[in-house]
This record gives C-alpha cells, structure tokens and sequence, in this order.
C-alpha cells in the first residue's frame, strides 16, 4: 500500500499537532467539533493555507514546498466536496459538474449524463425535475443540490483520494444517509482509492466506517 | 492644492503606477507563454464567451456611434470646404481609420467589458473561486485569465474594423443622400488613399488597445482584497486607469507612427 496523505505534527489555526497517515484504499474519519478548526484542516487539505507546524504530504509529495503552480498538477488526483459546493459562480451546475473531467479528460456531456442522471436520483429519488436543476447557476441552487453537484464533480474524473467536508451537514437524515452511501461505493469503484470524511459529532457520521478514526476539539 | 501635491500623494501615485507596469507586462508575458491553455475545450468555451459578451454584445451601441460619428465627420467636412469628394474621402480616412474608430471602439469596450470583468474576478476572488479551481487540479490563470485577454483583446480589434466600416460608409451614405456627392465615386476615393501602412498602424493600435483593455481589467480584478467592498473599487480602478492608458498610448502611437 502507498502512501497518499500523511500528516505529521501539524499546526493550523486552533488544530494543534495532528498526525494522521492514510494508505491507498483506506478511509479516514476525523470528528471535529469545532467549525474553525475543520475549515482550517480543510483549507489546509486542499492546498490553500500554509501549516504554522508540522509537514503535509500529499501522494509522497511535500505539499507545501511546492510552488502553487507545482501543486495544482498534485490536485488532479484527488478529489474534493466542499460543504458549500466550491462552485464556480458563473458557470451552469451542469458546466459546473462537468469542469474538472472536461478540462483534464476531455470528457463531453454525453459521455457521463447517464451516470450522473442515475447518481443523481439515488440520492435524490423524489427531487425535483434534473434538467432544470443542471440549467440554474450555483446561487439559485438549494444546499443539498450545491453538495450533489460539488460531489459528482469530485467524482467524474476518477480521482485517486476524495476528501468530504461536513457532507450530512444541514442534510436531514435520510439524505446524509443516501449521499454516505454513494461515498461508500465510490470508494471501492477505483482500487486503491482513499477517503477522507471530516464529519460533525452525529450519529450519521459515527456509522461510517473507517480504517483510521480522529476526534478533534 | 499642498494636499494634492503633498509628497506622500505623489510618492503613492508613482508606486500604483509601478506596480500596475509590473502586474500589466507579467500577465502579457504569462499571456504570450501559455496560448496553449486555449486548446482545452473548457478554456475556449471562456473565451467564446468573452467574446460574445465583449465583442458582439457591443455591437448594437457601437453600430449607433459608428453611424452618427460617420454622420458628424462629413456633415462637418461638407460645411467647412464644401462638396468635394476625394477631400472628404482623406478627412474621413485620417479621422475615423486613425483615431476615433480605434478611440471610440476602445471607450465602448472599457465602458461595457473593462468593469465587468474586473469586478467578476474580484467576486470570483473574494468566494474562493480561485482557491477551487486550484484543488481541481485547473490553474485559474490559464482558465480565467488567458481566455479573457484573448477574447477582450480579439473583440476589441474587430468591433474597431467594424465601427470603421460602418462610420465611412455611413458618412458617405449620408453626404450622398443629401449633397448629391456620389457614394461610390468617395469611397472609391477612400479605398485608393487606404495605403498598407495605415491599415497595419490601425492595427497595431487596436492590438495595444485591446491589451491594455483586457490586461488591466483582470489586473485589478486579480488584485482586489479578499473584502465584497473590493469589487467596485476594482471595476472603478480598472476603468479610470484604462481610459488614462488608451489616450496616453493613442497620443504616443499618432505621434510616432503619423509624424
């Protein structure tokens, strides 16, 4: 098994000294209580902001000795579902779900629209009309349409570790349980894919399965 | 007036100005380097936008200013040395060919395209856009900013082609319905007197102007601080230093190229 992201020692704003090694194919669940304190793990997960302690690797790479231009080409790999969305404010929600595996494989609407109309109604069944929900630009989209286009982007090309942000929050309990669900088997679509979940204290969270489990303050 | 000139003023001024040569001459060289960010499909979808909303969106204001410019210029020449013809025809090409179709075309551009996209980019700055783009893998200078250069940077050159045309014919259209001067008797005039070099000299202004243009729009609003009052400080900013930039190089491209 490979390493695929590893902290040591690690100091970001109220987060202090956290380690945390992950594989390929493990899954990971760090339990945060505090909301600053996942917003800077996350910030500092996804490339945007410096450790004030400790080193971050990211697939054997030091994350942050790397320029920004050096780190974006790290980023391809993974995969990551902000709890806003991370959406692109002028692009559609169908252009935006579709940017990142257009860009990177070239993939056009028709090669995935079957798989995202399916994904889609599984965690949605009784939604409302999918086509007119992929037309509306990211501000007229509802929270839990934000999370389902921010985590099929995340999906779409494959990546090697998908990282999720407070993916029930706000969600009732039989739509976190679903959007879980999905996550679960994306994890063991690619081989040797990693998850990371940073999850509120619920009890949707808590049922998650995990190789490596971390409760922060 | 002490406080106008006070040093601190002047010394804050220059370093604005420094440091916009700085900002404009890097993203000309990240432009001039990175063309290639326009192969990838989504990246020219930007730039197919950019020029929709810059270049074809403009074309209705511009057709009226092209015509009533076209309309003034000869109504003007006709009343200072009367009918005639190949005079009206070098007017029209000095006047609109050398100066207020590259002018007006640009004053349009910055009032329409230059706000606007300096202040989605702060906006886009401000949500974090930038930092999403980044963790998908995408550099937001090649997807961003290289397609908005270009499309801004091509619309500005043909909407001026277009409000060139469109002057002339219109203000030979007019002097011919109403001092009987004959239409296509001036403009075959004007399309004689158009030499090579003027044609290549409209055209390399329209290419400076559209640089400017483009260049220092995402200038500033690359540049904007993470705060929501940034961004029309940004769009402000990057109009009243592109109005500034495209005399000042308008004045600096007549005096060298037509003196």
């Amino acid at each position: 098994m490979s390493e695929v992201l590893a902290l040591e020692e690690v100091g970001v704003g109220p987060v202090r000294g956290l380690s945390l090694a992950l594989s390929s194919g493990q899954t990971a669940r760090l339990t945060i209580a505090s909301h600053d304190a996942k917003s800077a793990l996350f910030a500092l997960l996804a490339g945007h902001r410096t450790p004030e302690a400790g080193r971050v690797r990211l697939f054997g790479e030091e994350l942050y000795a790397l320029p920004d231009d050096a780190r974006v080409p790290l980023y391809r790999r993974a995969g990551f579902v902000p709890e806003q969305g991370g959406l692109i404010s002028n692009l559609k929600a169908w252009e935006n779900l579709l940017l990142p595996a257009a860009f990177h494989q070239g993939l056009n609407a028709d090669a995935v629209e079957a798989r995202v109309v399916a994904l889609w109604r599984e965690a949605d069944p009784d939604g409302a009309d999918l086509r007119e929900t992929m037309g509306k630009l990211p501000d007229r989209l509802t929270a839990f349409e934000r999370r389902m286009v921010a985590l099929l982007r995340a999906l779409l090309p494959q990546p090697d570790l998908l990282v999720y942000d407070f993916l029930s929050s706000g969600l009732d309990a039989g739509s976190a349980a679903r959007l879980y669900a999905l996550t679960q088997r994306f994890h063991g679509e690619k081989p040797g894919r990693a998850s990371v979940y940073l999850c509120a204290d619920d009890a949707a969270s808590a049922k998650l399965p995990a190789d490596v489990t971390l409760r922060l303050g | 007036m002490a406080g106008f000139l006070s040093p601190e003023r002047t010394g804050r001024s220059v370093l604005g100005i420094a440091w916009y040569a700085q900002g404009f001459f890097a993203l000309l060289r990240y432009l001039a380097t990175h063309l290639s960010a326009l192969t990838v499909r989504p990246t020219r979808l930007v730039l197919f936008k950019q020029i929709y909303f810059t270049g074809i969106e403009a074309l209705g204001a511009v057709s009226i200013i092209a015509v009533l410019t076209g309309i003034v210029i000869t109504t003007q020449i006709t009343s200072l040395v009367g009918v005639n013809a190949t005079l009206t025809a070098k007017i029209m090409l000095w006047v609109v060919v050398r100066e207020l179709g590259p002018l007006l075309t640009a004053i349009v551009i910055i009032a329409r395209s230059s706000s606007a996209a300096a202040s989605e980019l702060a906006g886009m700055k401000i949500r974090g856009e930038l930092d999403s783009l980044r963790q998908m893998g995408i550099e937001p200078m090649d997807y961003l900013i290289v397609p908005r250069i270009a499309g801004i940077t091509l619309s500005v050159m043909a909407v001026t082609f277009y409000f060139q045309m469109l002057a002339i014919i219109a203000g030979i259209g007019f002097t011919a319905l109403t001092h009987g001067i004959p239409f296509a008797g001036t403009l075959g005039s004007v399309v004689s007197l158009l030499t090579l070099g003027e044609v290549a000299a409209s055209f390399f202004k329209t290419l400076v102007f559209g640089l400017v243009v483009s260049i220092t729009s995402c200038y500033y609003g690359l540049r904007a601080p993470a705060t929501t009052t940034a961004i029309p400080q940004a769009a402000t900013a990057a109009v009243v230093r592109n109005l500034l930039t495209v005399f000042l190089l308008d004045g600096v491209i007549t005096y060298a190229v037509f003196l």
